[in-house]
């Protein structure tokens, strides 16, 4: 069996959650806008699940908007939102570092009228809260920081630019893919006003997410149809994926304590053994900020792909920034951001370690990875 | 097709590369092709004996299909003589591999290019391209935005060396001073620049051991064109006078000494 260490490309589903699914494909397939018996079933278990949903980030159910994952949750709390609420100003920031799917959504306004100014980040990937007062003028309706890094894994500050937004009046949203099921989330003490959930990254199935909206904070739809989830997401809703992930949400909120201080364990063993017995080898990222899962590295003189393709060679799946293994050709801009020379940039290698993960996937690591790098370098004109 | 999805042809190449290593001597030449910017670089060593390839050698940094091709060609050159050798072209290097993801067909398959730059440095007796280019001038000159972040994240002076912890600093070469200087920074931040518009830093040989030694980046052969940021510096324009190429940084912090 591979050892899997690319937790935050994509996780199994939780089979406690598939159980708990099964009944709603065939039994239980009622359409919660009819209004027979069959649909007032599936209402119930909507509006159970909503209530989970909210509990999970201390909301209101009413505040639950059930979407098809995180790209629609960040393109209808930015889209939506920025369209809604374009007669108040036209000005949106964001991070160097957010997701590729907040930099297009990003192009996308700003081909249509807006204007969106990015934040750098310093060494470790930490926004400043000098750097976004700066850059926030009159037209600034919006700011959209992710919670944590999904590359990186650096914690953001999110209490105080839920502050700062609310001391301003612009509306704060945050997309918490990479940081849910691994930190608590709160969206009421962090005043946090949108929020961007994937069903996937808590051991749900695929094709599920939310976006909270607090109320007040009103958005135009971006999928139009028959009105579903108040108008803001039509679309028959999809129950069985929906009780999916209100059951990871469930199990996690039970588990996190514990599940989190595994994670730790094992995140702590890569880095302190890596940076240790391997020459030249950095950490990318916040030394103590950063996700409980996530230990990111990058060797002097080696490529990412390389890396990648030998330790797929010993059975081990991991993540790397470098262009070579991206769409794009170009190397990851989170990278590119923390200061990193592109040829730096190259050379990354990301683990990241969830669920069913055991001790002796950490050991498989420790033992191979010295080999590949040394062999790879040895390949190398960079490392002499 | 993902770019990874290799052939297992490929997948031995870049298991087993054969020839690796470089040559010295009479008769050899070397053929440098790619940029680490675009994460791949590669070099070709051969040893040339009555217009044949008597040997061939490489080094390459880069993704999978880089070692491969490289590995390949190798192969496919030795024995062959400089006139032969020089018709290989990437396509029959790729032929031979069995194919390769068609993303990977410009991107990763500079072997070819490679031997015939060392084929060419043979043939004209020349060195591998990037010699030394022309000292630059004075210079604070010719940095586009310096005046608007003196103390600002520009300074001439460091005193107290603690006021950049943790920050990201670029020290400009201007002598054994400022190395020295770049050295004390390493202790108070974990990244520090030197960037150099020479090919070569002139220094104490036990300075440039130090240098060697130390966490410092150092950036050879290149310019700062340009400083930006809001109220503090946050990025700079870095010319590659080398390859001929601009690209930006982001730093927190220059010292012009």
């Amino acid at each position: 069996m591979d050892v899997y260490l690319d937790y935050q490309s994509s996780k199994p589903v939780d089979p406690r959650v598939i159980e708990a699914m099964q009944p709603y494909f065939y039994t239980t397939f009622g359409n919660p806008s009819s209004l027979h018996s069959s649909g007032d079933k599936a209402t119930r278990v909507l509006d159970q699940c909503r209530h989970t949903l909210a509990d999970f980030i201390h909301a209101q159910p009413d505040e639950i908007i059930f979407t098809s994952g995180a790209t629609e949750s960040n393109n209808l709390s930015l889209i939506g939102y920025a369209m809604r609420n374009k007669n108040k100003g036209n000005h949106i920031l964001i991070s160097e570092i957010e997701h590729i799917s907040i930099h297009n959504i990003a192009k996308y306004l700003e081909k249509n009228g807006f204007t969106v100014t990015k934040i750098p980040v310093d060494q470790y990937g930490r926004v400043g809260l000098r750097k976004i007062e700066e850059r926030i003028t009159e037209k600034t309706i919006l700011i959209s920081i992710g919670y944590a890094n999904n590359e990186i894994g650096t914690v953001q500050p999110i209490a105080e630019i839920g502050k700062l937004c609310k001391g301003k009046g612009i509306a704060f949203h945050t997309d918490a893919v990479a940081a849910e099921g691994l930190l608590p989330l709160d969206v009421e003490k962090d005043n946090i006003d949108l929020l961007t959930l994937s069903s996937n990254d808590i051991y749900g199935p695929k094709g599920v997410g939310v976006l909270y909206g607090a109320k007040g904070f009103r958005m135009t739809p971006i999928i139009i149809g028959g009105g579903q989830e108040n108008g803001l997401r039509s679309g028959t809703e999809n129950i069985p994926g929906i009780v999916g992930m209100a059951k990871a949400a469930e199990i996690i909120q039970k588990e996190m304590a514990e599940e989190v201080k595994r994670f730790q364990g094992y995140r702590d063993r890569l880095i302190e053994n890596i940076l240790k017995t391997i020459p030249r080898s950095h950490l990318n990222g916040h030394p103590t900020e950063r996700l409980p899962n996530n230990a990111h590295f990058r060797f002097d003189g080696i490529e990412g792909e390389s890396l990648l393709l030998s330790l797929k060679d010993k059975g081990i799946a991991a993540s790397t920034g470098s262009a070579c293994s991206s769409k794009t050709l170009e190397p990851s801009h989170t990278l590119i951001a923390l200061g990193l020379l592109h040829e730096e940039a190259h050379g990354s290698l990301e683990f990241t370690c969830g669920r069913f993960n055991r001790d002796n996937d950490i050991d498989a690591v420790l033992k191979a990875l010295p080999e590949v790098v040394e062999r790879l370098r040895k390949l190398s004109p960079l490392y002499k | 097709m993902k770019s990874t999805q290799y052939s297992e042809k490929v997948l031995d190449h870049f298991r087993n590369p054969r020839n690796v290593g470089t040559l010295e001597g009479e008769n050899v030449a070397v053929g440098r092709v790619g940029n680490p910017v675009c994460g791949d670089l590669m070099e070709f060593y051969i040893k040339v004996k009555d217009d044949t390839i008597e040997d061939i050698k490489f080094k390459t940094f880069g993704c999978g299909s880089a070692i491969a091709t490289a590995s390949m060609i190798t192969e496919l050159a030795k024995g062959k003589t400089i006139e032969e050798a020089l018709k290989i072209t990437r396509q029959d290097v790729a032929d031979e591999l069995d194919g390769l993801p068609p993303i990977k067909m410009h991107c990763s398959n500079l072997a070819a290019d490679a031997l015939k730059d060392a084929i060419h440095n043979y043939k004209t007796k020349q060195k591998p391209k990037g010699e030394v280019p022309e000292e630059a001038k004075e210079c604070k000159e010719g940095i586009a935005g310096v005046d608007k972040f003196i103390d600002r994240g520009v300074y001439f002076t460091v005193d107290d060396p603690t006021t950049l912890k943790d920050k990201r600093t670029m020290v400009l070469d201007r002598g054994e001073q400022s190395i020295n200087l770049a050295l004390e920074l390493t202790k108070h931040t974990s990244r520090v620049v030197f960037v150099t518009p020479t090919k070569d830093i002139s220094a104490s040989p036990d300075l440039k051991t130090k240098l060697k030694q130390s966490d410092i980046k150092v950036l050879y052969e290149s310019k700062i064109l340009e400083i930006t940021g809001v109220s503090e510096v946050e990025k700079v324009r870095i010319h590659d006078l080398n390859e001929d190429e601009e690209y930006e940084l982001f730093i927190d912090a220059l010292i012009i000494l």
